[in-house]
């Protein structure tokens, strides 16, 4: 038994039997009828979907919307976690005035927010943006803040030995020191702005974007157009984290390879 | 090293912090933003000052509206935690104990898991309408997946030489579950189960605001199509509340748990 | 080509023969949990320039502690520490060191953890790049400018870590523990390098280390310390020109001494078994 499940190529084939499975009853309860097969839309319309929004449709706009939301909210979100958790982390002072009034912020859930933006601000793209930076500012502030407060008093030691200004400190022990988790916070802050933004199109649906199209598709009942978007939504998310981490490797290749 | 014992070299990364002054700065916050209300530079439409958040809270109160509320909410999230845990708690024991389990389910758990769970929203409405069953089967799903994968990687982390030691030592199968087993794993489901009632408490907020007729979510969002910033306001420091709560809970139990790892 | 190095010009006012090391009267204590203990004590210590002197002792005898403060890592002490009648409060490039752990900076190659250490001295920009591959050289590590802190063994790190305490050529080179961490014939290898390079380069270094095998073939003098508090019990005279040889009498006789003054205890137990045969010294 496990020999056979060494074998890269069985794996994968038995890997395909669950959602095979899943297809195949999806299948059959769409085409059952009743009161449940409206939310069972068939396979092939879902490709049809697919292939209409691709071709005709919103699909590449939605995605370009829904990227560039959640890259703009991580570069204001990251930009921001950064300087602040490096200013508090450096400067304990500012650490113990903001730190308490942080922590209140981030104890409330982020689309809890929503409300209260749409009144200081409108239910429009502006509130959609500021979600998602407030979404990716909490990550990196906290990576950056114990990035640097966790630099290893054996490293300043030598800066200190070679008449280091605070200056040169700064940029040649603390901050590359402290790069390993900064770009953990990043890389944690892009996944909560894609989702952030996701979750901020369906709520609000303005904009454009993937979750827009999902909401609007939920209202016309078209699950076939909910189902692409969630594919693309996946497989876009799991692409983008994925050039993420192979930034991040080659950023830091002076780290030894784990194992 | 004798210099490893140097406070010098101990010191710089604790993090203390008096009380005092971590008390001051949300109170001075507090006194700022009733000045700045009081001086009249904000409308009343935009910020109203905390005491009238206050004020609105103890109505709410009064009334039984929060209560309602707060319940609601709290009903969704401990049904659908406790049916969404168990389930991942069972399908990542499974997949990490049978490898066979592994390569049938594995794939699929991992594709799913690249959905964040707020984009099944949609069409989740569109299977259970946007009544009780939608909100509990949205937080059922953010619930699920960070248990099932904390119990993958927590049995899965449990290192070799330790089956090895009890096997030296003839160790019975009951005692090799209850005295390495479940002590070795708990800390990772422990971790998980406290990361998923934060997000499952997220979640529920995000769906009540888009389709319920109550709950903390709902009432923020009432108040927003009625413009009682003071409402929404209340609602914001009452999520912010539970949230505190639930996670400081969640801590507590999760040190219990971990007392014999190292810090 | 490292002639040229070591022909380069002293700094302009320092006397051609410097790095010599007055220690007097020093004694530091630390509070430890609201008591205080006291970690040093008395100490005097004269070191002539160019001297290779070697300290041992046991552990928590204060060694290190006495290092960090003849560097200035830690200003917080009673007495004098003076090099070249200079009161010494803070750390300066005169004064170089290497750790038991090499603090290369894993972010960076070799080439710029060296480069690093001129950052802040008056050597040329021009000229630095051909000092940093001189001192790479005189270490034998060309060939690795470019790699990282983890591409190298615990020997050549430990090597690099020496090239960069070097480069400012420092007055006094502290040792703390260099190669503790290396395994015995790294060791050996490395200390054969150390004794090279001392031998070219001629200033004054301060070893602290726990072989009194290694403190000994590369001293000039040993201090042998002794604990709680930390002081001096007694310096040993090693009068052997380098290099030397390992196996010398001389040598094996001093190290049975100092490592029968380390190990016996403070106040014999009288139900000591004595083993048949031993010498008694």
């Amino acid at each position: 038994m496990n020999a056979l499940l060494s074998r890269s190529w069985i794996r994968a084939l038995i890997g395909l039997i669950a959602p095979g499975l899943f297809l195949i009853w999806w299948q059959m309860q769409a085409q059952a009828g009743g009161a449940h097969a409206l939310a069972f839309a068939p396979l092939q319309s879902v490709g049809a979907a697919f292939v209409e929004l691709a071709v005709r449709g919103s699909l590449f706009p939605d995605m370009a919307s829904t990227l560039s939301r959640s890259l703009s909210g991580l570069a204001i979100g990251g930009t921001l976690g950064i300087a602040l958790g490096v200013a508090m982390a450096i400067w304990r002072p500012l650490d113990r005035v903001l730190n308490p009034l942080l922590q209140a912020i981030r104890q409330v859930p982020l689309m809890g927010w929503l409300p209260l933006l749409g009144l200081w601000v409108g239910t429009g793209q502006g509130t959609e943006l500021i979600v998602v930076s407030l979404s990716a500012f909490f990550p990196t502030l906290l990576n950056s803040f114990e990035g640097v407060a966790g630099v290893e008093r054996r490293f300043v030691e030598v800066g200190q030995i070679y008449g280091f200004t605070p200056l040169q400190r700064f940029r040649l022990i603390l901050l590359p020191a402290a790069m390993p988790l900064i770009l953990t916070g990043l890389t944690q802050g892009l996944a909560f702005a894609w989702i952030a933004s996701i979750a901020s199109e369906i709520l609000l649906g303005v904009g454009g974007g993937l979750g827009v199209t999902m909401q609007l598709a939920q209202m016309q009942q078209r699950i076939d157009i909910i189902l692409v978007a969630i594919l693309v939504t996946a497989a876009l998310g799991f692409t983008i984290n994925r050039l993420f981490l192979r930034l991040r490797q080659h950023l830091l290749r002076w780290q030894a390879p784990l194992r | 090293m004798a210099s490893a014992a140097l406070p010098a070299l101990a010191a710089p990364t604790m993090r203390r912090r008096a009380p005092l002054a971590s008390f001051l700065a949300p109170v001075a916050l507090l006194v700022l933003w009733q000045l700045l209300c009081l001086s009249g530079a904000f409308p009343p439409q935009v910020l109203v000052p905390p005491s009238e958040v206050a004020r609105t809270l103890w109505q709410l109160a009064e009334t039984g509206e929060l209560q309602r509320h707060v319940g609601e909410s709290m009903t969704r999230l401990a049904l659908g935690f406790a049916i969404g845990a168990l389930a991942g708690l069972a399908f990542g024991a499974a997949i990490a104990l049978s490898r066979l389990a592994e390569v049938v389910f594995g794939p699929f758990f991992f594709a799913v898991w690249q959905v964040p769970v707020i984009a099944f929203v949609p069409m989740l409405v569109i299977f259970f309408g946007i009544d009780e069953q939608f909100k509990v089967a949205i937080v059922i799903l953010a619930a699920f997946f960070p248990v099932a994968l904390a119990a993958f990687d927590g049995i899965r982390g449990v290192p070799r030489a330790w089956f090895e030691v009890a096997r030296v030592y003839r160790t019975r199968l009951p005692d090799l579950i209850w005295r390495i087993l479940v002590p070795a794993t708990l800390p990772a489901v422990v971790t998980g189960l406290r990361v998923a009632l934060t997000r499952a408490w997220v979640v529920l907020i995000a769906a009540e605001l888009l389709a319920a007729d109550s709950g903390i979510g709902q009432m923020m969002e009432m108040g927003r199509q009625m413009f009682r910033i003071d409402v929404v306001l209340a609602g914001v420091v009452v999520s912010g509340v539970i949230g505190f709560l639930l996670d400081r809970g969640a801590k507590a139990i999760e040190r219990r748990a971990s007392r014999w790892r190292a810090a | 080509m490292i002639h040229e190095v070591l022909a380069r010009p002293a700094p302009a006012g320092a006397p051609a023969a410097s790095g010599a090391l007055a220690i007097r009267d020093l004694h530091k204590s630390f509070t430890i949990g609201g008591a205080p203990r006291t970690v040093l004590e008395g100490i005097n210590l004269d070191i002539r320039p160019g001297e290779f002197v070697s300290i041992v002792g046991a552990s928590g005898c204060g060694k290190s502690t006495l290092l960090r403060l003849i560097v200035g890592l830690d200003d917080d002490y009673r007495g004098e520490i003076r090099l070249d009648g200079e009161r010494v409060s803070t750390t300066s490039l005169d004064r170089g060191i290497v750790f038991q752990d090499h603090r290369l900076f894993p972010w960076m190659t070799l080439e710029q953890n060296i480069e690093l250490a001129l950052l802040n001295t008056d050597v040329p920009k021009a000229r630095r790049a051909q000092i940093v591959a001189e001192h790479i050289a005189l270490v034998n590590l060309t060939g690795f400018e470019k790699a990282y802190p983890h591409q190298l063994s615990g020997g050549m790190a430990q090597r690099a870590a020496i090239a960069r305490a070097l480069v400012t050529e420092p007055k006094l080179l502290l040792l703390d523990e260099p190669l503790g961490a290396l395994d015995a014939l790294t060791r050996v290898r490395v200390q054969n390098e150390l004794q090279r390079i001392w031998m070219t380069q001629r200033s004054t270094m301060l070893m602290v280390t726990h072989d009194v095998e290694e403190a000994l073939y590369l001293g000039d003098r040993v201090v042998v310390m002794a604990p709680d508090p930390g002081r001096i019990r007694r310096i040993v005279e090693v009068d052997l020109p380098h290099p030397r040889d390992r196996a010398a009498p001389l040598l094996h006789r001093l190290k049975d001494e100092i490592l029968a003054e380390l190990t016996a205890a403070p106040s014999a137990p009288s139900n000591l078994v004595h083993l048949p045969g031993r010498e008694v010294r």
